[in-house]
């Protein structure tokens, strides 16, 4: 899904004038923040589970191909039928065969990045195939024709109001709304008949469990399991690098995931699915197909961003992104947003289209301070900026930008001189230590106030202080 | 196809020449768990405390009660129907365990409706760290009772408390062929935070859980 505007610097300009976009993100990220911050504090040894989950998360990596081989025939062991996708293209042809087998008219479907990933939604669309969606976020989103702007709360971009708007519009017994709680029954009373009259339920993957063959979805609602169980038919589509050795890792990796993702401890619902129905089973489907997605994972471990798959994709780095939380999901324009986004999306949709991506950042490194698998996320953004400054994809603005920065940064006398001239310049445009408008700095100034120098240059406070140590 | 291309193109980025070593392999991801305390949260008090407390934790949302042994189960749920005002009709699975109990007053049946009010289980185990309870799906255990109801009562045998997820992971139930089509472990009551961050309770699965611990032996 592609956000309307296609120039990052439009979307970001369409984020940042939104009335309502800032207060929206900051209501969920700061609550996910403080919750997971509160979650660490109660476990001393965070740190070292997070170790764990880096080397659980590289040893698998590592070993990709041995894990995927013994997936398969444990998987089809089970009674599930594996099916394997090199392209996006290649998944949706499985997945919209298996449901023209199956002669479905409506899928119900429980989140995943992944079907967004490789344009299902779509796909199924094409097809004439009557598509529900189930998370609570996603059911908001299909009704507005949003794509996803958060990849735990795709729909964090819309206030109460709006959703209330949109239930109104299209439920058919939505009754009065008043609160979010008459909100979100409103949604279970549609949703209720459309899970048990669908034919097929598709599902993504938290993980793929090697030494079972078994598919763990983990929910807060329980849209996972009411989605897979009442179907004749359920399809898992899930990215290679999904894989887990055993139960016994999935279990340590859940306690990061779900932390990092809400500050719980676990969620609600984690459920592990092992092929179809069993003799005797009253519920559960007849039928259960798993698609191995590949989508450039292969790509990836080959072009140095082994690490990036490690990803578990809690979201923690987009929660506490100072860029995603001014610019919401949308700007970045690609399946995945906020820092994790801005190094995948480069991967999957090409450099060339996703060069911006790696300079919407400011290197602070939260995101690396609360990856709970440790993915040194800067580092990988720098390798885009670098690789596209080798490959000549840095527009000529930029280049002679950088030229006349380097002319002046390698002249120590002269860079005091332009920082001090700068420092006395903006203070001509400051009011209360703030600045509003001032030549040059529209693109910063046109939605927010840019904070005034307070004191000297760095190298006049260097040589202050160590007059005053003298 | 797809399957060669991706595995020579894994193999290949991995700089393999052979097949892996599966052994090895093997070996390192044991090694890796291995450490008893490796990644584990602190703990205190007794096992059955340990649970109770995160049940109850308003993260949770779940609500605890104890009774002697399962028998005390029928008048539990007779107690909980008349406080919360409920019908006394329930849907059971056909756990002979469950049906062998003394119903009284109570209607039960075993297909369960869309909307079910009130559905009364019985846990394979419980997770004491996380306060969950293990449903395994079985001819006398359908998955969906765990989901569809508002209200959802489970008895748990406190014989069947576990310490850590990874108690259950390498446990008799876990793995090989004997695994269930679905293991469901179920931490509390659904929830929701997809509007504005705000938590709201009853989104797709059960709104109330409340558990009836008994002591088995």
């Amino acid at each position: 899904m592609r956000a309307n505007q296609p120039n990052f610097a439009a979307r970001v300009d369409a984020a940042l004038a939104s009335p309502t976009l800032k207060t929206a993100i900051d209501r969920t990220t700061g609550t996910a923040e403080r919750n997971r911050a509160r979650a660490v504090a109660a476990w001393p040894d965070f740190q070292a589970a997070r170790d764990l989950g880096r080397d659980i998360r590289a040893h698998v990596v590592n070993n990709i191909d041995h894990y995927l081989v013994e997936f398969e025939r444990n998987a089809l062991a089970t009674g599930a039928k594996v099916h394997w996708a090199s392209t996006s293209e290649d998944a949706c042809r499985i997945v919209v065969e298996i449901c023209r087998a199956a002669e479905a008219k409506s899928v119900t479907r429980s989140k995943s990045m992944l079907g967004e990933e490789i344009g299902l939604p779509h796909a199924l669309e094409a097809a004439g195939i009557t598509r529900v969606e189930t998370d609570l976020a996603e059911h908001i989103i299909q009704l507005a024709g949003d794509p996803p702007s958060h990849i735990v709360w795709p729909a964090l971009h819309k206030t109460r109001e709006q959703v209330k708007e949109l239930f109104a519009a299209s439920h058919r017994d939505p009754g009065a709304m008043e609160d979010v709680e008459s909100m979100v029954q409103a949604a279970r009373r549609e949703l209720r008949a459309k899970f048990m009259a669908a034919d097929v339920g598709i599902s993504g993957a938290n993980f793929l469990v090697a030494d079972t063959g078994a598919v763990c979805t983990v929910t807060n609602e329980g849209n996972a399991e009411l989605t897979t169980t009442p179907p004749r038919v359920h399809i898992v589509t899930a990215g290679i690098e999904k894989l887990v050795p055993s139960t016994t890792h999935a279990m340590a990796l859940l306690r990061l995931l779900v932390r990092s993702a809400t500050g719980a401890e676990l969620t609600q619902y984690t459920t592990f699915h092992t092929g179809p129905k069993q003799p005797g089973d009253l519920d559960g489907p007849d039928e259960f197909h798993i698609v191995l997605v590949d989508n450039g994972r292969t790509n990836m471990l080959a072009d140095g961003l082994a690490e990036m798959l490690r990803c578990i994709r809690c979201g923690a780095c987009l929660n506490h992104c100072v860029v995603y939380r001014n610019i919401g999901g949308h700007a970045y324009g690609g399946t995945y947003p906020g820092p994790m986004g801005s190094v995948l999306t480069p991967a999957l949709d090409g450099l060339p289209a996703a060069r911006d991506l790696a300079h919407a950042c400011t290197l602070n490194g939260s995101c690396q301070e609360v990856c709970p698998v440790r993915i040194p996320l800067p580092t990988l953004l720098r390798g885009w900026r670098d690789r596209s400054w080798r490959e000549g994809l840095e527009p000529s603005s930029v280049r002679t930008a950088l030229g006349l920065w380097k002319f002046v940064a390698t002249r120590p006398w002269l860079y005091r001189l332009a920082t001090a001239a700068a420092v006395r310049g903006m203070r001509l445009f400051a009011k209360r230590g703030w600045i509003e408008a001032m030549p040059l700095a529209g693109g910063w100034t046109r939605h927010r106030g840019l904070p005034a120098p307070s004191g000297g240059t760095f190298m006049q406070q260097y040589q202050a202080q160590k007059r005053k140590a003298r | 196809m797809s399957r060669e291309r991706i595995l020579a193109a894994a193999r290949a980025a991995l700089g393999r020449s052979g097949n892996p070593d599966a052994g090895a392999i093997r070996a390192e991801a044991a090694r890796l768990v291995a450490g008893a305390d490796r990644g584990r949260p602190p703990r205190s008090g007794t096992l059955t405390e340990r649970f109770i407390e995160r049940l109850t934790d308003p993260k949770v949302g779940g609500t605890v009660e104890q009774v002697a042994s399962l028998s005390g189960l029928p008048g539990a749920v007779r107690a909980y129907l008349f406080t919360h005002n409920l019908p006394a009709s329930i849907a059971l699975p056909p756990d002979p365990a469950l049906t062998a109990l003394d119903w009284a007053g109570i209607a039960t049946h075993h297909r369960i409706a869309t909307d079910e009010p009130v559905a009364v289980g019985l846990a394979a185990c419980g997770i004491a760290e996380s306060g969950s309870l293990v449903f395994h799906s079985a001819p006398t255990a359908p998955t969906l009772h765990n989901f569809l109801p508002l209200h959802h009562i489970v008895a748990l045998d406190t014989a069947k408390l576990l310490e850590w997820l990874e108690d259950y992971a390498t446990g008799p139930a876990c793995g090989g062929r004997a695994q269930p089509r679905n293991v469901n472990i179920v931490t509390g009551a659904s929830g929701t935070t997809d509007i504005e961050g705000r938590l709201v309770r009853g989104a797709h699965g059960p709104g109330f859980l409340h558990v009836v611990l008994f002591a088995g032996g």
